[in-house]
């Protein structure tokens, strides 16, 4: 050992530091860990696998960008939006620190969801990577609680609103319905004090739960490695380096992502004029005024708004809006549990089934979502948009997508399980071409879904020909 | 001993207790109960019965003595009354004014005298509406049938005075000379209308005698004219604060033009100088500003006929005295007025100043148009007559024109460029402000037109033109600082960019690296 | 290429690219640290909230004129002196929005706009005004005045 340190050339200062900890703490092992990990070649895209990167990198956007603003920002009756209006006005690039929060915020989210659903298609959660994805949801779940958090923070008219009309569903829960909704507004109404509770939800209980969970989430991919492609589909092929090609391929893609946010919050400070996708400061809270018109919730949750709109006040002996809350949760449940149910992806086999499952919930969310900003209803100033219009409308974009969707499956990948999807299909149809009621409509694919299992049941396995995901 | 005894006394006399209210119905009541119509159906139900029993205890034993002594005739005349839905205490006075009780039976009273609650659909006398009745301010303090027609509620037949009061149907129909002095024999009292309302002026016959209404009705004996009747009603009147009162300030316009838009009606009245009176009044009025602002704002502090005219003592303002009704609202228009050179040459010429340009019932929000030198405009039209050869006149009003256009145009076109600087992003709220006060130095500009005087005028425009230089320093400011960030934005983004473009190289370089040592195999 | 060959040219072109490369990272950091460092240096003036502040300019007409008229954005306030004592209220005449002027020898403010006149607590004497003038509280620190606006 000496003699190798003598016959070495004098250590650099770097080296010298690296010896120094590696003698303590043992760093070494560390360095060999990096040095061979890998990424997965083959099968599909490594486009996906970057995905995760950059829902991380917005969030940490998100953090670096949300302590700037904590430094100016001061929760109160007379200093919320006083102090955000201050912020964008007079602070020196406050409008830019804050609009990048904004726009980080949807750009994390959209990258999250994506990531979510190249998981499920690519079937990144069979086993052994099971508690990857759960810990993945509850991830998901509280990117959701910052956005609904941080959203009444500016306590303007818009965020008032859309978060009077967002707590209020909480009421809907059975036994503890009217008790979460005071702890969760402080109160029975939306007051201040509500805004005081957000914020604490939002700058320390939901970071530190996101700490926690993410570091479950990281440690679960760099015990387990990155996710390959299925067997049937995995070519013999060395993997990806992580250091330094795949982290430097990372980063570029980061890099762009900034550059692309900064012309984004350039072009458009104020979001693209979506609605559930803008944040113009607009006029402080009144709580003694009529509700805004067009109030709508951000664009992640017009799914769970319009579905609550499309139940009737009564329905199987429960009110609407708890058979709604109770859909969403069977729904959400089913979602999270996902890598227990696949029993052909935990085989390692290929799992059209559950392919088709993610195509129907993006058909099931579009199709909601598009209804909820009454696209195709002919809504003017003073004049209410037309469901039936919009329901026409929406079924008809749902459609086209849908179709494209089928064609790149069948064409591209020669998938032919559709249940699911077709079913997700058919209530649209339904509902939007011939005016069936939404529910009625989800109870008929209800029964097409259940007959569509049973008779692919009965077809043994070799149903699918080709390679199917 | 002695002192007790009185104490004593006093005790002893304990009033005998009162029975316990429990809510039933007197016996004679009930039996209305069970009184059908035609069909079978019950006239009275559970909604009367309801009713009837939330009164007090002595109020239905009141109801109960009138069904006995036949005052209330029956169910369908019970029902009538007990539709009104009176408060407890309206109703002890109703069901002990046997006027009403008499006067409200259906079953007994002819159409032409049947006090009902909708007389459209009694098809009864549209004058005795019983509903209005009970919220008229009179029939509220205390005042009902007899106190103007004479007679007596507790009696139940009429007596010989209440024929005696009045002149005859036929006669008081055709001839309403009577009615001032009758309505005044109360109002014209002060110390009468003292006991019931001390700060109500008391003069208003004497004013009526001077108005033009009182001179036609009282000296001439037109009975066309409008007399107190006309416009607050009989049996339904209310105080003028009231909104369902006829002389409610959103109500006068129409109560004048009952008359006064009537142009049959009103055939045959000239004005001093021989013309006909005009009939348009109220169509100009409802056009005017006073007019949107009064029915469709609803900005009571806008004048309505009364506020112009005069109520009792009506008489349009006479040539000399319409400016001074201007004044008591626009009286900085008029100060400014009373300093200029029209103040002289109106008065000489004998004009209605303010009428003279901007007219008096159809007076239109004034524009920057109305000052113009055009020959065939509002000035050029008198002063070609009265004023010509002053160019400096022509000159004037040219000035006064083009600052205030260019006031007005500046702030119409830098407000879009502000709000286009808010959707930039960019902090627009100095720029709104001082648009703001822009916007407050126009008017007061516009109002120092009637100096008719440069002088004068610029005060005004000077604190305009400020406003205006102040305005366009904050919109190039605030252009300033989108310019920064386009430029910091390009910047960055360049230097950014040559950060990718160098990592790209970077990458392909250490994809050329392996693949020198691998065999050629490059990865994505 | 053999392998020596390929490493005897990569030298110059690599420290290109790594100059290249540093350089990069510099401007990144630049464009990244320049605006965060200006946003984090606090502005002279005090930091969000309502309270109005009476500028140099307010103060001496004040002093003069014993009342003047102070905004701030959209907002603006008559400050006058009466009784002894410094008041202050709204100055936006409640009829239609006219700005109101101190008339001390009647103690009262008056609107030119129609000649409404309020007391100099801002309740109506008379003219069209629908509703009184909104109290403000004007609190002096020192040299300065600070308004607020009164609590219902």
């Amino acid at each position: 050992m000496i003699e190798a340190e003598r016959s070495e050339a004098p250590a650099s200062p770097g080296e010298r530091l690296y010896r120094w900890l590696d003698a303590r703490f043992g760093v070494g092992r560390l360095v060999e860990f990096a040095r061979h990990k890998e990424v997965p070649v083959g099968g599909h895209s490594m486009l996906w696998y970057y995905l995760g990167g950059t829902t991380l990198f917005f969030f940490t956007v998100q953090l670096v960008s949300g302590v700037l603003l904590l430094m100016y920002y001061q929760p109160g009756e007379a200093t919320s939006y006083e102090s955000i209006r201050y912020i964008t006005a007079k602070v020196p690039f406050g409008w830019l620190i804050r609009s990048i929060h904004c726009w980080s915020a949807h750009l994390m989210i959209a990258s999250l969801v994506v990531h979510m659903f190249s998981t499920m298609i690519l079937k990144a959660y069979r086993k052994p990577r099971e508690l990857t994805w759960v810990t993945g949801f509850a991830l998901f779940a509280i990117a959701l609680g910052f956005g609904f958090s941080g959203y009444l923070l500016p306590w303007n008219e818009l965020s008032f609103f859309a978060t009077a009309v967002g707590t209020d569903s909480v009421k809907s829960v059975p036994l503890i319905g009217q008790w979460l909704l005071e702890v969760m507004r402080g109160g029975p109404d939306v007051t201040i004090n509500t805004l005081y509770r957000f914020f604490a939800l939002h700058i320390v209980i939901l970071p530190l739960a996101m700490v926690a969970v993410l570091s479950a989430h990281l440690v679960f991919i760099q015990v387990q490695g990155m996710a390959p492609g299925m067997a049937h589909q995995r070519p013999d092929r060395p993997g990806l380096k992580f250091f330094p090609d795949f982290l430097a391929r990372d980063l570029l893609l980061w890099l762009v992502c900034l550059i692309v946010l900064a012309i984004l919050v350039y072009l458009l400070p104020y979001g693209p004029g979506i609605p559930g996708m803008e944040w113009e400061l607009g006029k402080k809270a009144n709580p003694l005024a009529p509700a805004y018109p067009g109030i709508k919730p951000e664009w992640y949750f017009l799914w769970i708004y319009q579905l609550l709109k499309e139940f009737p006040a009564h329905l199987f002996g429960m009110e609407g809006p708890q058979a709604a809350l109770l859909v969403v949760t069977v729904l959400m449940g089913i979602w999270a549990l996902v890598p227990f149910i696949d029993r052909r992806a935990r085989k390692g086999q290929p799992s059209p089934a559950f392919t088709d499952l993610a195509i129907a919930a993006i058909i099931f969310m579009a199709y909601l979502t598009l209804k909820a900003w009454d696209i195709g209803g002919k809504g003017l100033p003073g004049k209410l948009p037309d469901p039936r219009a919009t329901a026409w409308v929406c079924a008809w974009i749902t459609l086209g997508l849908a179709s494209g969707i089928a064609v790149l499956r069948i064409l591209a990948y020669r998938q032919r399980w559709m249940v699911f999807s077709g079913a997700a299909l058919l209530q649209v149809v339904l509902n939007g071409v011939f005016g069936m009621d939404y529910l009625i409509a989800g109870g008929i694919a209800l029964v097409f879904v259940i007959a569509g299992l049973v008779v692919a049941s009965r077809k043994q396995p070799s149903v699918q020909v080709g390679v199917p995901r | 001993m002695r002192p007790l005894l009185p104490l004593l006394l006093l005790l002893a006399q304990t009033p005998p207790a009162s029975p316990p209210d429990d809510g039933k119905l007197p016996a004679t009541v009930e039996k209305l109960f069970e009184e059908k119509e035609k069909d079978g159906k019950p006239i009275l139900g559970d909604a009367e019965r309801a009713y009837l029993k939330k009164l007090p205890l002595h109020t239905r034993e009141l109801i109960g003595k009138d069904v006995d002594a036949l005052t209330v005739g029956g169910a369908r005349h019970l029902k009538a009354l007990l539709a009104l839905e009176l408060s407890s205490q309206s109703a002890a006075i109703v069901f002990s004014d046997n006027c009403i009780l008499c006067h409200s039976d259906p079953e007994s009273q002819k159409k032409i005298h049947l006090f009902s609650a909708d007389p459209k659909a009694t098809q009864s006398n549209e004058l005795l509406n019983l509903k209005n009745f009970v919220s008229d301010v009179h029939f509220r303090r205390g005042l009902s049938c007899a106190g103007c027609h004479g007679g007596s509620p507790e009696k139940d037949v009429m007596t010989p005075d209440i024929a005696a009061r009045w002149p005859k149907a036929d006669v008081r129909h055709m001839d309403r000379t009577w009615i001032p002095e009758f309505c005044a024999r109360c109002h014209a009292d002060p110390s009468f209308m003292r006991g019931f309302n001390p700060s109500l002026p008391t003069d208003q016959l004497s004013k009526y005698k001077e108005s033009q209404h009182g001179i036609l009705l009282l000296q001439e004996k037109d009975s066309k004219a409008a007399q107190c009747v006309s416009c607050h009603g009989v049996h339904g009147i209310r105080g003028s604060k009231s909104r369902q009162s006829k002389v409610h300030p959103q109500a006068i316009p129409e109560t004048c033009g009952q008359c006064h838009a009537d142009a049959k009606y009103m055939a045959g009245y000239k004005k001093d100088d021989g013309t006909p009176l005009p009939t348009n009044q109220l169509e100009g009025f409802k056009k005017s500003v006073h007019g949107k602002a009064l029915l469709e704002k609803g900005d009571l502090g806008a004048p309505a006929c009364n506020s112009c005219h005069g109520n009792h003592a009506a008489m349009p303002p006479k040539v000399n005295s319409v400016s001074q009704v201007c004044r008591t609202c626009h009286s900085q228009n008029g100060t400014f007025f009373d300093g200029s050179k029209h103040k002289q040459a109106f008065e000489a010429h004998r004009w209605p100043e303010c009428e003279k340009c901007h007219g008096k019932h159809e007076i239109a929000k004034p524009t920057d148009a109305l000052i113009s030198d055009a020959p065939d405009g509002l000035c050029g039209a008198c002063h070609a007559q009265n004023a010509p050869n002053n160019p400096e006149c022509n000159a004037t009003a040219r000035y006064f024109r083009s600052s205030l256009d260019d006031l007005v145009g500046t702030s119409q076109r830098l407000r879009p460029e502000a709000e286009e600087l808010a959707s930039r992003g960019l902090d627009a709220e100095p720029v709104l402000a001082s648009l703001e006060e822009l916007s407050e130095a126009i008017v007061q500009t516009r109002s120092r037109v009637h100096t008719f005087d440069r002088g004068g005028f610029d005060q005004g425009a000077k604190v305009g033109r400020e406003a205006v230089a102040k305005t366009e320093t904050l919109v190039e400011g605030a252009r300033k600082e989108q310019r920064y960030r386009r430029t910091g934005l390009l910047v960055s983004i360049g230097l950014m960019s040559l950060l990718a473009v160098a990592m790209g190289l970077k990458i392909r370089e250490l994809g050329r690296r392996r693949s020198g040592g691998n065999g050629g195999r490059r990865n994505r | 290429m053999t392998a020596p060959a390929a490493r005897s040219v990569k030298p110059a072109r690599r420290s290109v690219l790594n100059w290249l490369l540093g350089a990069g990272v510099v401007g990144w950091a630049a464009s990244v640290l320049h605006p965060v460092l200006r946003y984090l240096r606090p502005l002279g003036e005090a930091g969000a909230g309502s309270p109005l502040r009476l500028s140099t300019e307010e103060l001496s007409t004040l002093g003069k004129s014993h009342f003047v008229i102070a905004r701030s954005g959209t907002r603006k306030v008559i400050v006058f002196e009466a009784g002894g004592e410094l008041r202050a209220l709204d100055a936006k005449c409640t009829h239609e929005g006219c700005t109101v002027q101190f008339v001390p020898g009647d103690s009262l403010l008056w609107c030119a706009c129609h000649n409404g006149k309020f007391d100099l607590d801002g309740r109506v004497l008379s003219g069209p005004p629908p509703r009184p003038l909104m109290k403000w509280v004007a609190t002096r620190e020192g040299n300065e005045v600070i308004l607020t606006m009164e609590k219902a």
